[in-house]
């Protein structure tokens, strides 16, 4: 159970987290060289924005705090759920060039369906390879466009290709 | 008269049969995501839009014509039969379309909705051929500055208008806008906050923001609650036509709803939340049985459908004429546009009549295709909202990373992605609207090049924004917008304290 408190303290990070946003703009563009020159440069609109996120920032904080927030009374949020989904985001963006897109496509579509409760492991192996498979075929063959084969299989499969040449 | 002649010439490139197939493909497939619970019709565009890639733009556009449409389509039925609206302007066509699913009557809710948009998207079809080449007038009188108030305009319409909270609009905004930040500066070259990626000299992809805020977050987010809800699926029985009385007590409000759905369309008002409120209170207001609303009314589902419709063709008049996404689904088709190197204005319309007046006729193709395509085929898509939860958002998250992947064939937009979804996932659980965030990052670059170009031509003098007359009334009008709700509000804690 998340409370109210807990998403006021998440309220407050996100409007802290803007301001801090905002300043941090600020400090990048004042020590980008070749910035702040002449009234229209590239400079003045970054200066804005971070104006902006600061006010914004220290509005939200001030909602955080003393105005209504969403679901006061708090809300369930399963985080474990969220933690495996999100880590198979991450393993399939850690390993899509070694191992190709079928592999980690596989991987995260076996991570989704356990955060949404299914422990199928095998089942959901197959669906997504079945899945990823069928869209690297439609998207290197039929679209034209370039889904990773993963180095490491290249390397296996080169070699059989050159003596074949 | 010339307006009829250059529709006439689209009609020969829509039809085609290398584009019309494009257009029956993209209509199904616009349909079939549409249908998916958790894919509104910005996150269906943005899904596939990898699709189109290799094709050439003529067809490319008409074949996101079709998915558009097909995505407001699909998007009712999840409405009516899940009770899980994709998108805001389909949350007032759930509150009785749900109801009436409940009462075994989801298939003349079905057919209303479906009749309903197609009477709606023909006539705001008809009315965007009109409107379009008449803001292309309007469109060649404005300058930079003008251009400029239109943009902070829109962007003050989409943040004020949807959620709760301003501070909250302000900020899914304000992120957006420092999203857009990133990159080589289009006028000097300068790079901005790209902390030495070469990669993110391009800037970052509206395409990989949305689909992070509207599928990785969302996923995130319904995979944090699967737990505790529980949702009901109504299952289509007894007879799926609609009756007489059906039909009596239809087409008023399809007729209605398509007239207060095309104006908001076409104005900078975020798209079809206002018009498909509004008209669920005209109908509600003329009903002879408004104590039926709420518990199931025919007409609430009708005018709120045909609204959301109208306004989806009215999107589509500044999206082409000026240039100006006034939803996040335009902002989307506008990132397509750009990826064609195409940017939608007047000079779009002289430059490539075939692909602007080619697209408005396969939209009325498309119209007359889905109508066929969702009326005896209902039943076949319903199929498609009983896949198993855990293998649908395992789907989605598939394609979703597949959508970033592709567009640059690098991992730092599927960081990215992961990134913007958490992101999203905080936003969804904060309840901090994400539109806002996807218009503005596409929106504050174009805005940026504007305000700089106005002030180049004044030679540095800030008040030309402030001396054109329409620039300052834009402008007049953004702050009343941001100002107004305020006072109000003041007034009314003043009076309660």
């Amino acid at each position: 159970m998340t409370t109210g408190r807990t998403l006021r303290l998440g309220e407050s990070v996100l409007g802290g987290g803007l301001a801090a946003l905002g300043l941090f703009i600020a400090y990048e563009t004042m020590n980008t060289p070749g910035a702040g020159r002449g009234v229209v440069g590239p400079a003045l609109f970054p200066y804005m924005i971070a104006a902006g996120l600061v006010l914004v920032g220290l509005s939200v904080l001030r909602e955080a705090f003393s105005g209504h927030i969403a679901h006061e009374a708090g809300v369930e949020l399963d985080a474990p759920a969220v933690l495996v989904a999100s880590a198979g985001l991450v393993a399939q963006f850690l390993l899509i060039d070694q191992l190709g897109w079928i592999p980690s496509a596989t991987l995260l579509f076996m991570a989704v369906a356990w955060a949404f409760g299914n422990r199928n492991l095998l089942v959901n192996a197959l669906f997504g390879l079945a899945l990823s498979g069928a869209t690297f075929l439609v998207f290197n063959y039929a679209l034209d466009l370039d889904l990773p084969m993963g180095s490491l299989i290249e390397d296996l499969v080169e070699p059989a290709d050159e003596a074949a040449e | 008269m010339e307006t009829l002649s250059a529709l006439g010439h689209g009609f020969t490139v829509a039809l085609m049969p290398y584009n019309l197939m494009w257009a029956a493909v993209g209509v199904t497939v616009g349909t079939a995501v549409g249908v998916l619970p958790g894919i509104g019709p910005a996150l269906t565009v943005a899904l596939l839009l990898p699709v189109t890639y290799n094709l050439e733009p003529t067809s490319a556009f008409i074949m996101f014509a079709g998915i558009y449409y097909g995505a407001m389509y699909g998007g009712s039925t999840t409405s009516i039969l899940l009770n899980a609206p994709g998108e805001s302007g389909s949350i007032v066509t759930a509150i009785d379309g749900h109801a009436m699913a409940r009462q075994g009557r989801g298939a003349q809710a079905l057919a209303t909705a479906a009749i309903g948009s197609f009477v709606a998207g023909t006539i705001g079809t008809a009315a965007l051929t009109f409107v379009a080449p008449l803001m292309v007038q309007v469109a060649l009188l404005f300058g930079p500055a003008e251009y400029f108030a239109l943009m902070v305009l829109a962007l003050t319409t989409v943040t004020a208008v949807l959620g709760q909270s301003l501070a909250r609009g302000l900020a899914s905004l304000f992120l957006g806008l420092s999203l857009g930040l990133v990159g080589i500066d289009m006028q000097t070259g300068q790079a901005r906050l790209t902390f030495g990626i070469p990669e993110l000299l391009d800037g970052i992809d509206v395409v990989v923001v949305a689909v992070g805020l509207f599928a990785v977050g969302e996923t995130l987010y319904v995979a944090a609650r699967h737990r505790f809800e529980k949702e009901e699926i109504y299952a289509l029985k007894g007879s799926i036509w609609m009756s007489r009385a059906d039909w009596g007590r239809s087409w008023k409000p399809w007729l209605r709803g398509t007239f207060i759905g095309f104006p908001f369309g076409t104005l900078p008002s975020g798209g079809s939340e206002i018009p498909t409120f509004l008209s669920y209170l005209v109908e509600k207001r003329l009903a002879k049985h408004p104590e039926e609303f709420g518990k199931g009314a025919i007409e609430a589902v009708a005018g709120p459908e045909a609204a959301n419709n109208a306004a989806a063709a009215g999107v589509l008049a500044p999206l082409l004429s000026l240039g100006l996404p006034t939803s996040a689904t335009a902002a989307i088709m506008l990132a397509a546009f750009q990826q064609y190197g195409l940017q939608p204005g007047p000079t779009l319309f002289d430059s490539n009549p075939e692909l602007v007046w080619g697209m408005i006729a396969s939209l009325y193709v498309g119209n007359v295709l889905l109508l066929l395509l969702n009326l005896p085929l209902v039943g076949l898509w319903v199929k498609l909202l009983v896949i198993p939860r855990p293998w649908l958002y395992a789907g989605i998250l598939v394609f979703a990373t597949l959508g970033a992947y592709t567009l640059n064939n690098n991992v730092v937009d599927l960081v990215i992605l992961w990134v913007i979804g958490l992101v999203g996932f905080g936003m969804r659980v904060l309840d901090v609207p994400v539109a806002p965030c996807v218009v503005g990052l596409i929106l504050g670059p174009l805005a940026e090049q504007q305000f700089r170009r106005a002030l180049a031509i004044s030679q540095g003098d800030a008040s030309v924004f402030l001396t054109h007359p329409i620039s300052a009334g834009l402008l007049i009008v953004a702050l009343l917008l941001v100002l107004g709700p305020m006072l109000l509000r003041r007034r009314k804690g003043a009076a309660g304290a």
